[in-house]
């Protein structure tokens, strides 16, 4: 096209010049020509402008970034933080003790805090979170499993749109009202109906969890299974298989790696819940035993804290502790997290592949 | 026959994933309907006359005049009630009347002092009045109807005694003539049982009407009524009609629990009638009338819970979740936009989402410790638990909820729109800003209700950064304030709260006074859930009609 010229007032010479405005007076003149010029701005720009453009664009992209980067700030301060009131409960002791204070915190069943000779033993605490975590596992996987299921290859459209708001609802229901259901509700029945001498315990927590766990299971799970495709289920079908067969031998072993991601999501949601198991699991520290006998009250790592932290003067060692306590919670998911980002990215390239 | 299996095991397979599905659905049901069944008897209930006074008491609502007349209409079906506990009291529990006799002894001497009676007359009229004295407290306190009946006849001869005449001590002779005719109808044999009875009796007229007549104003409000609620009032009714006994049958054995009327323990005695009188005035006592109590999202409550309405703590929520979308709304959809527009496969963009991820991730109580650690421990500006301090830290927890769903949003505006816009001309941020965001509008304003809704719900975060159980509201100050020190427009933002998601908590298991008052601790735990629910549902509503259009319905 050459040169484009549509500037006629900062091109005087050029071919247009003056011709249309020989008539205007000299006011109207001035004004038509500045509209003139609103108007047809230059779309090629000189060179400052051309330059500021640059910068403007870069200062606000840069800006954009540094807005973007306080999701980073934030994950490093929770680190910095939680591990900076965490560390004095080890050194406190000077060398020596660190090793003793490690050992102590992770075998010795006993959190007695506030005892003469306070024993700060978190084993109880961990092995109550997996507890509960593995109580509520064993009932939402499989129903959460069912239900992905379900909505993913079995239910009609129609019937998908109803199922989800409800799920979506469960997920909405805040934390401290399943833990008030819990208290207000379940654990008065489990007493009446099914005899427990307490009815806030580990079943009770469990349960509850399990509720918790299930939204994320849900969605998670039916997410990777819509994401096998159309033609390896048609495929299986092509072979003679039932539907029941295409899902089982088909379908879940493609997908399995966000089904596992589904799990382990679910799998946070349960052992870093708070006011649940804080207000349903009954609050005693100490190792179940029988394992198996659920109507037994637990503490978790999670309660400890919410409990704990309300009475505890700042910088005392038992402050200490309870951060320790948090680190550790902290640890278990973050490592948890970054195994359900490996699963999903895994299966988002097998996805790719295909 | 292997195909029939197939197809039965197909089948069964359809079933329990449906059954699945229903099986959640019922949970959510189980769960949702106590609550709001119950929940809802805070707002929807029967109230009583002793509702309206407390409501006129305590915040001067309602009409005085139908209040007047609804409180006489009353009071005049009282009347005979209170009359009728107070003559059989007297008669059975004898020690007021006693203390009674010795203050009229105390008074006749005064008033033998008062007229200037002679000496040797004054010690004589006092021996003779404390014979009388004495005689009448022996009949007082024996047990035994002859021995009161005798005694209480050889007061009542001295009746005509010259030297007691016009004077206080005839107070002994009205004594004495009440007392008979009482002793004369009750079996005073059983008078411990009685008084005991009489006791639990007292006290279930004190639950259902307030304070009897002539009794001290308590100093708790909830003392000072009756039952404000007709569900209250009926359980004080069952309190004073029937007695419940768990007796014993051997040891070793489980106590059995046995239900007698309290008509039966007093039976043929004066107050035999009072349950009756109960049963038939029932409406005039109490004049229940269906309330609906809305002022109960408004109100402050009294004495824990037991009275009025959880006004402070949605108030408390609101400032907390708004006060963090502050913060986490121009962060988050900035962030998302970066992310969706700009970003690149950069090393560091995948560090930025995996630290959204993690972030997302973290439990909900390590954000209460960060929150304390940073917040309150370390920035000195903020110092201690309050409103900022909490709605920082909620905002941290509600970035990866904003940022992922309105990098959705973002994601989902057609790329024609872009393009078009790039083609006018406009610049890569002019067409985020003009284009890319406004046709995002609605996914991400879902997103930020969302995140409202997970904010308003949380309690873990905000347990040591800013939230109390019981505590003033926050104060806003008044306009002149504002005009003296501009400064205190922003005093709330550092004074702790009471948010609903603690509250739900506290009302449940920490606060004992509102465990009297179920109808408060489900009205709470409502509250809660149906401010999260109807957030979480109109952003359901927008996103399926952002869907509808974006299919071109």
């Amino acid at each position: 096209m050459g040169n484009f010229k549509s500037d006629q007032y900062k091109d005087p010479d050029g071919e247009f010049a003056g011709e249309p405005m020989t008539e205007v007076s000299v006011q109207g003149e001035k004004r038509n020509r500045k509209a003139a010029a609103e108007f047809t701005r230059p779309l090629l720009l000189s060179a400052s402008q051309d330059l500021a453009g640059y910068v403007m664009g870069h200062l606000g992209r840069t800006i954009l970034f540094l807005i973007t980067t306080t999701s980073v700030a934030a994950v490093f301060l929770i680190f910095y933080f939680v591990i900076r009131e965490a560390l004095p409960f080890f050194t406190t002791g000077g060398g020596a003790a660190i090793l003793a204070r490690v050992r102590e915190f992770f075998t010795d069943p006993g959190w007695y805090p506030v005892a003469t000779e306070p024993r700060y033993g978190a084993l109880a605490l961990i092995v109550g979170s997996l507890y509960v975590t593995a109580g509520a596992l064993v009932v939402a996987v499989p129903v959460g499993l069912l239900a992905g299921v379900f909505l993913s290859d079995i239910a009609p459209f129609g019937l998908r749109q109803i199922c989800k708001p409800v799920i979506e609802i469960l997920a909405a229901i805040p934390s401290v009202a399943y833990g008030f259901f819990a208290v207000m509700v379940l654990a008065p029945w489990l007493q009446t109906h099914l005899g427990f001498s307490s009815g806030t315990n580990a079943l009770n927590a469990s349960l509850i969890l399990a509720v918790m766990a299930l939204p994320t299971i849900i969605s998670v799970s039916e997410d990777a299974m819509t994401a096998v495709g159309r033609e390896i289920r048609e495929a299986s079908y092509g072979l003679g298989a039932t539907r029941a067969e295409t899902i089982v031998n088909v379908v879940i072993p493609a997908g399995h790696s966000g089904i596992l991601a589904a799990v382990i999501l679910g799998m946070m949601r349960a052992i870093g819940e708070t006011m649940v198991v804080w207000m349903a699991s009954g609050n005693a520290s100490r190792i179940p035993s029988p394992w198996w006998d659920l109507s037994q009250s637990i503490r978790t790592m999670t309660a400890t804290i919410a409990g704990d932290m309300g009475e505890t003067p700042k910088n005392s060692e038992h402050y200490f502790a309870l951060f320790t306590v948090g680190l550790t919670l902290l640890l278990f998911t973050f490592s948890l997290n970054l195994l359900s980002e490996y699963l999903l990215g895994k299966a988002k390239a097998g996805r790719g592949k295909r | 026959m292997r195909t029939l299996l197939r197809q039965i095991l197909d089948k069964g397979f359809t079933t329990a994933s449906a059954g699945a599905v229903v099986l959640i659905a019922a949970a959510l049901l189980v769960v949702l309907i106590p609550m709001f069944g119950r929940g809802i008897t805070a707002v929807v209930f029967t109230e009583t006359v002793e509702f309206r006074r407390l409501e006129k008491d305590l915040h001067g609502r309602g009409d005085n005049e139908h209040l007047a007349r609804a409180l006489a209409d009353a009071g005049a079906a009282r009347e005979p009630i209170y009359t009728m506990l107070r003559e059989f009291s007297e008669g059975i529990d004898t020690e007021p009347l006693v203390k009674q006799a010795r203050d009229v002894y105390q008074k006749y001497g005064e008033y033998l002092n008062y007229h200037n009676t002679p000496k040797e007359q004054y010690s004589e009229y006092r021996k003779q009045a404390k014979d009388v004295r004495d005689g009448l407290v022996d009949a007082l306190e024996s047990d035994d109807r002859q021995t009161v009946l005798e005694g209480l006849d050889a007061v009542l001869k001295e009746k005509d005694n010259p030297v007691f005449a016009d004077s206080p001590a005839m107070e002994f002779f009205a004594m004495a003539q009440r007392y008979k005719k009482i002793a004369e109808t009750v079996d005073l044999s059983h008078r411990a049982e009685y008084l005991a009875n009489l006791q639990e009796v007292t006290a279930a007229i004190r639950q259902l009407l307030g304070p009897l007549p002539g009794e001290a104003t308590p100093p708790l409000w909830m003392d000072q009524y009756g039952a404000t609620r007709l569900d209250m009032a009926l359980k004080a009714k069952q309190a004073l009609l029937y007695d419940e006994q768990w007796i014993s049958e051997g040891p070793g054995k489980p106590m059995v629990k046995k239900i007698v009327a309290r008509k039966e323990q007093f039976a043929g005695t004066p107050l035999e009638l009072l349950f009756d009188r109960v049963e038939a005035d029932w409406d005039k006592l109490l004049q229940p009338r269906l309330r609906i109590y809305w002022q109960y999202f408004i109100d402050d409550w009294v004495n824990s819970h037991y009275f009025g309405g959880v006004g402070p703590e949605i108030l408390g929520t609101l400032l907390l979740t708004l006060m963090s979308m502050c913060v986490a709304i121009p962060l988050g959809v900035i962030s998302a936009a970066y992310l969706v527009e700009y970003a690149g496969d950069t090393v560091w963009i995948k560090i930025i989402r995996m630290c959204i991820n993690t972030l997302a991730g973290v439990p909900s109580i390590v954000y209460g410790l960060f929150g304390l650690a940073f917040f309150v421990v370390t920035i000195g500006a903020i110092g201690k638990p309050c409103i900022l301090a909490a709605s920082l830290t909620l905002s941290i927890l509600a970035l990866p909820v904003i940022i992922r769903a309105s990098e959705e949003a973002i994601r989902a505006v057609p790329q024609t729109y872009r393009e078009a816009s790039l083609a006018l001309g406009a610049g890569k941020f002019r067409t985020l800003l003009l284009v890319t965001l406004p046709a995002a509008g609605p996914g991400i304003l879902t997103g930020i209700i969302l995140s409202l809704s997970r904010a308003a719900g949380e309690t873990a975060p905000i347990l040591f950064t800013g939230v109390v159980a019981m505590g003033p509201i926050p104060s806003f100050g008044s306009p002149s304030q504002w005009l003296e020190n501009p400064g205190s427009l922003f005093g709330w933002l550092f004074q702790p709260t009471r948010a609903l998601s603690y509250g739900s908590y506290d009302i449940a298991v920490g606060d004992r006074i509102s465990m009297l008052a179920p109808h408060q601790q489900f009205g709470m735990a409502m509250t809660l859930i149906l401010l999260t629910v109807a957030l979480n549902v109109a952003a359901i509503v927008i996103r399926s009609r952002l869907s509808r259009k974006l299919r071109g319905c």
